[in-house]
């Protein structure tokens, strides 16, 4: 959070950091509004089939006759659920395997980057549809666990490179020799200094967790009804994209811009987190 | 207070090397052989991570030979046939032999060998990897230059927005439109499938490839975009460059003798991790395009808990991975003139 | 509403009366060198139809590369195929089959009294997985007195034995395995199976009977409905064998390019119990929960203003077919009321497992929400067409779940106790089991009516709608089956304008 308020501090604001903070801030509006407040009951069949935009729906009705705003509404509150849980987990499982990485010696070293490469050189799709099939049953926690493992090989690479090249630093030897314990070392000294690029590098995660719930879901192997996830919309659009091809768009609207305004939002971070980078010539 | 490290996975891979063995001096054929030792305990690793992933898939794969109201024997016989009624360890020997023989099986539901069918289904899924991935590279690096060394121009803005939009978007929805609009509309390519007898009419099949490589080159080079602009970014800020600014070359003089080869050395270590996503994120695409390689044939299996053939094609595109990557290594080491000055020259 | 409903029942009762009519324009000049192809959502998984292959199989081969002894007509009649006569013994439990002469198979071996022997018993074969096998299970023994002649004796009388024998491939005895290969006598042989993509089949020279009108006919294959219309649109196939949704015929519909046709239908969407376990098992919660769907709007919700309304498993082309929409109309009120009755005067709540393709996820929500209304609690859980086969078909490990069944005469499903819902009625078995030992088809007719008025009193499922049947072609091709009964759909006389 530091580096928000440093960003909120500056008066030169870059413009993308402006435009993410905009788009994710209206996202968790609409999702923390859902929780008190949707137009309709988002299983009432209140209107007729497909129906077009009107005042009482402003975004149209579903084959149901269900309102999709409704729907789209309580899609934000799913996206950034999902997107936080699965970062959540693949940050929990990608840093603690990048610290064991970082710190082994030479030869596990080796076999645990090796690893990492196999895992990672895997898509997070690959290996949350395996995820999502190792499991009996469909649901939301399935695909954010399957997510979450799937983004973790990223996690845990980024941190044993950025850890290790922390550890050459010369006061982590001034702290070693100075007999302080490794796990201080870990929470002392190199998370702390790691955690400015670790933290945008998850910001881009949760858009990359985002995009594979609507790929998983489009596969059929997403959340099942009623969770209303943005990529079971797009699927369940797609059959009538020529005759409401309001069903289709929305959605897609909705995702796109929420992940956008995640990544402006990491990589504003990154340009204020860094009084350094040069843009350009 | 140490210096803060800005993000940027690019960069922070060129910083440091990718394993410690790159930081030795030693000469480029002892690296291969240290390099081939690492891609064999690759193997072994995934090979263990793939058999114990199948253990974790839920139900006996027997049941996929059973019909309706088999009986005990049927079903131990079942069992006996694929062998899940023997020890862990004594199923893990046999897979491990089994692989190392390149002996793959046959699937459970269509009784066809599985090494066969994954050949089958190469021939739509390598061409549209690579096509698909050199047309991104095609894409991707000369505008990925362009918005780094023109970022205070609008296009080189526009550039930059536009590789933000192409990563937010799914990769289906690309597909969707471009089909909508090229093959609904203008009626310019087929909106989906394989000719039946595959390459044997080249044209056909590599007009039926258009769209899913395109759908393909777009995703991966808004991605690349971001890398390639990033690398130029930390050329351009390159102590070198000004030194050879400073010894009287001109900028895009400067740019091109050493810019293009340091630049180069991140973008490519990112290459071979994007184009092993792009060779297994194919599933999607394929899909969109109703196309028959080996995503689709990895969906199947999985839905199907056709465990010969999930197993065969993910042990097959492991060892794509790998050699990718083992490929792009040795590129690297090539090209760098750092590595290269230690290592000497091939 | 009522205009649409109205225009179901006229082509209803306009099918029933004439099982097929042939698509407007008769193209008089057609090209008997063409290239057929036709869209579809089913691929086989193998070539072997007692191999699990899934209907794609009989879609691609009934009566196309394999001919039975008996054919099922697209008009749903039963005619001899491979039989050139027959007789049934006065006792109904032998028959004497005599078979046409000059059949061969596509390696050019002649059709023998072996093949057939040889193929209906790798049909009840132990190891078969035919969905078919039970009911040829009255087959005592096939004798083959001369390579021409074919005695099957019975244990039991069984009326529809030439309707069973329509789906029984006549396979060469001497291949060995069919699952990537095949050897039957139809009109076309295999010529190149790309997996994930198409079957191509060619015309066979010397075949026995009429030659197919075309040269060659490609079944390509799709994973999704979207992708499927894609390819009609844009010509990449000349026939789509069933539409998916209303949506998509919004495309072709009036559109002089394109020929609709809508066909008599035998698909049946249904929510089915698990008739074995409580509360399913008591009679007033199937019929409550019969009553608190608003089937009407279900069916408008999925298939516009296209489909049927049922009131049991019963299709209007099935000769015992009655109207019981009457019998648990949609009346919530009646609903809880019954639901009270039977001791949830609170409701229930219960796991329905669905299946992951269209329509069974938005038809599961709808039920949601509409049992919802009366105090019934739906838990939707997704699961895979495989997880369907192991868990529910084979297990019988399940509550309720939706399914769409495809068959052609199939209400002796419900005189089958052991069968995936478990209804078991012993009137319903009985009257099943005598219709078929019936010795004529009036009697045999009375009694499945009898057996189709007790299911619908019973609630032994819930019928939701029955699908309409709907394909459409490019307009330069014509002659084809437009009922697909069992899912077959024969390609020989389809003609392409030139």
């Amino acid at each position: 959070m530091t580096a928000l308020e440093t960003a909120a501090a500056r008066p030169h604001r870059s413009a993308s950091l402006q435009l993410g903070l905009v788009l994710v801030g209206l996202h968790v509006v609409v999702a923390l509004l859902t929780l008190v407040w949707t137009p309709y009951d988002p299983g009432a069949m209140t209107g007729g089939r497909l129906e077009p935009p009107s005042l009482a729906h402003w975004v149209g009705t579903d084959r149901l006759g269900r309102d999709f705003l409704t729907q789209i509404m309580i899609g934000s509150r799913i996206a950034l659920i999902v997107g936080s849980a699965a970062v959540a987990i693949g940050a929990a499982i990608g840093i603690t395997l990048g610290m064991l990485a970082a710190f082994a010696t030479r030869l596990p070293d080796d076999a645990l980057a090796a690893t990492l490469d196999i895992l990672i050189a895997f898509p997070t799709l690959l290996i949350a549809m395996l995820v999502v099939a190792a499991s009996d049953t469909a649901s939301l926690g399935t695909a954010i666990l399957a997510l979450g493992i799937a983004l973790s090989p990223i996690v845990a690479r980024l941190t044993r490179i950025l850890a290790k090249r922390v550890l050459l630093l010369d006061f982590i030897t001034a702290a070693r020799t100075s007999g302080t314990s490794w796990p201080g070392i870990v929470f002392r000294h190199v998370l702390p200094n790691i955690w400015p690029t670790l933290a945008v590098n998850l910001a881009l995660q949760f858009g990359v967790a985002i995009i594979a719930e609507a790929s998983l879901s489009y596969l059929g192997l997403g959340a099942p009804p009623p969770n209303a996830s943005w990529g079971r919309l797009l699927q369940e659009a797609q059959g009538t994209v020529y005759t409401a091809p309001i069903g289709a768009i929305a959605p897609g609207l909705a995702l796109v811009s929420l992940v956008i305004g995640v990544n402006l939002l990491a990589d504003g971070l990154r340009d204020v987190g860094d009084p350094t980078r040069r843009r350009g010539a | 207070m140490p210096a803060r490290f800005r993000f940027d996975e690019a960069a922070a891979c060129s910083r440091l090397p990718a394993s410690p063995v790159d930081t030795r001096t030693r000469p480029i054929l002892s690296y291969v052989f240290r390099r081939l030792a690492i891609l064999l305990l690759s193997l072994l690793i995934a090979a263990v991570v793939l058999f114990v992933l199948l253990r974790l898939l839920p139900g006996d794969p027997a049941n996929a030979l059973l019909g309706v109201g088999a009986t005990e024997a049927q079903i131990a016989a079942a069992r006996a046939q694929v062998g899940s009624d023997r020890p862990l360890v004594e199923q893990f020997v046999s897979f491990l032999s089994n692989l190392a023989r390149f002996d793959l099986g046959t699937s459970f539901v269509s009784r066809a060998d599985v090494l066969g069918e994954i050949g089958n289904r190469m021939s739509v899924t390598l061409p549209l990897t690579a096509f698909g991935f050199l047309l991104a590279i095609v894409i991707a690096v000369p505008l990925g230059i362009v918005a780094a060394v023109k970022a205070d121009r609008w296009y080189g803005a526009a550039i930059s927005v536009i590789s933000q939009l192409g990563i937010a978007i799914p990769v289906f929805w690309v597909g969707i439109l471009l089909v909508t609009a090229f093959a609904i509309n203008l009626r310019l390519f087929p909106s989906g499938g394989f000719p039946l007898r595959g390459w044997e009419d080249p044209g056909e099949a590599a007009i039926s490839l258009a769209l899913p490589v395109v759908t393909v080159a777009l995703v991966i080079a808004a991605s690349l975009l971001r890398y390639v602009r990033s690398a130029t970014q930390d050329v351009l800020g390159s102590d070198y460059l000004r030194t050879a600014r400073a010894l009287g070359a001109s900028f895009s003089e400067a740019l091109i003798r050493h810019g293009i080869r340091n630049g180069a050395v991140p973008v490519i270590s990112i290459l071979g991790i994007e184009l092993a996503t792009t060779f297994l994120g194919a599933v999607v695409v394929e899909k969109v395009f109703a196309l028959p390689g080996l995503g689709s044939m990895l969906l199947l299996a999985i839905q199907q808990r056709d465990y010969p053939n999930v197993q065969g094609v993910l042990f097959i595109s492991t060892l794509m991975v790998l050699l990718t990557g083992f490929a792009a290594d040795l590129l690297q080491r090539v090209i760098d003139p750092r590595l290269r000055a230690r290592g000497g020259r091939p | 509403m009522t205009r649409s409903l109205r225009r179901r029942t006229l082509l209803a009762a306009a099918l029933l009366a004439t099982a097929t009519f042939v698509p407007a324009a008769v193209a008089q000049d057609f090209d008997p060198d063409a290239t057929v192809r036709i869209g579809s959502l089913y691929e086989p998984q193998n070539l072997d139809n007692t191999a699990g292959a899934g209907q794609g199989i009989n879609e691609a081969f009934n009566g196309n590369v394999y001919e039975a002894l008996f054919q099922l007509t697209d008009a749903g009649t039963v005619e001899p195929r491979l039989v050139d006569s027959f007789e049934r013994s006065d006792d109904g439990l032998t028959y004497t089959f005599k078979l046409k002469p000059g059949v061969t198979f596509h390696s050019g071996d002649p059709l023998t009294a072996a093949d057939v022997k040889y193929s209906i018993e790798r049909v009840t074969a132990e190891a078969s997985k035919s969905s078919r096998k039970k009911s040829l299970s009255t087959i005592a023994s096939i004798e083959t007195p001369d390579d021409a002649t074919v005695v099957v004796t019975l244990s039991a009388r069984s009326i529809s034995l030439p309707y069973n024998l329509s789906y029984v491939w006549i396979v060469n005895d001497a291949a060995a395995d069919i699952t990537a290969a095949e050897d039957g006598t139809g009109p076309y042989a295999l010529a190149e199976w790309r997996r994930g993509s198409a079957l191509a089949l060619s015309r066979y020279d010397d075949y026995w009977g009429e030659a197919a009108s075309n040269a060659e006919v490609v079944f390509q294959y799709f994973t999704d409905a979207s992708a499927l219309n894609n390819a009609l649109l844009t010509n990449a196939v000349d026939i789509i064998t069933s539409v998916q949704s209303p949506d998509s015929l919004a495309q072709f519909a009036g559109n002089p390019a394109f020929t609709v046709t809508e066909g008599a239908s035998t698909t049946k969407e249904l929510l089915a119990y698990n008739d074995r376990v409580a509360p399913f098992d008591n009679v007033k919660v199937r019929k409550a929960l019969a009553r608190a769907v608003d089937k009407a709007r279900l069916l408008n919700s999925i298939w516009g203003e296209y489909g049927t309304l049922i009131g049991s498993f019963v299709p209007p082309t099935d000769p015992w077919y009655v109207d019981l929409t009457g019998v648990d109309p949609y009346d919530p009120e009646s609903a809880k009321a019954l639901l009270a009755e039977a001791g949830y005067p609170d409701g229930f709540e219960f796991t329905l497992d669905t299946p992951d393709y269209d329509p069974h996820p938005i038809v599961a929500q709808f039920l949601q929400a509409e049992f919802a209304k009366v105090g019934v609690k739906v838990n939707i859980n997704i699961i895979t067409a495989n997880e369907w086969y192991t868990k529910i078909y084979q297990q019988h490990d399940f509550q309720a779940t939706l399914q769409e069944h495809v068959n052609h005469r199939d209400i002796v499903f419900y005189g089958n106790p052991d069968f995936y819902w478990g209804y078991n009625n012993p009137d319903v078995v009985k009257l099943i089991a005598d219709a078929e030992a019936a010795g004529t088809e009036e009697e045999q007719v009375a009694k499945l009516t009898e057996a189709n008025r007790i299911i619908a009193e019973d609630a032994a499922s819930n019928w939701l709608y029955l699908y309409p049947q709907i394909v459409v072609s490019t307009a330069n091709v014509t002659g084809y089956p437009i009922n697909g009964l069992n899912s077959q759909f024969f390609a020989y006389d389809i003609k392409k304008a030139r």
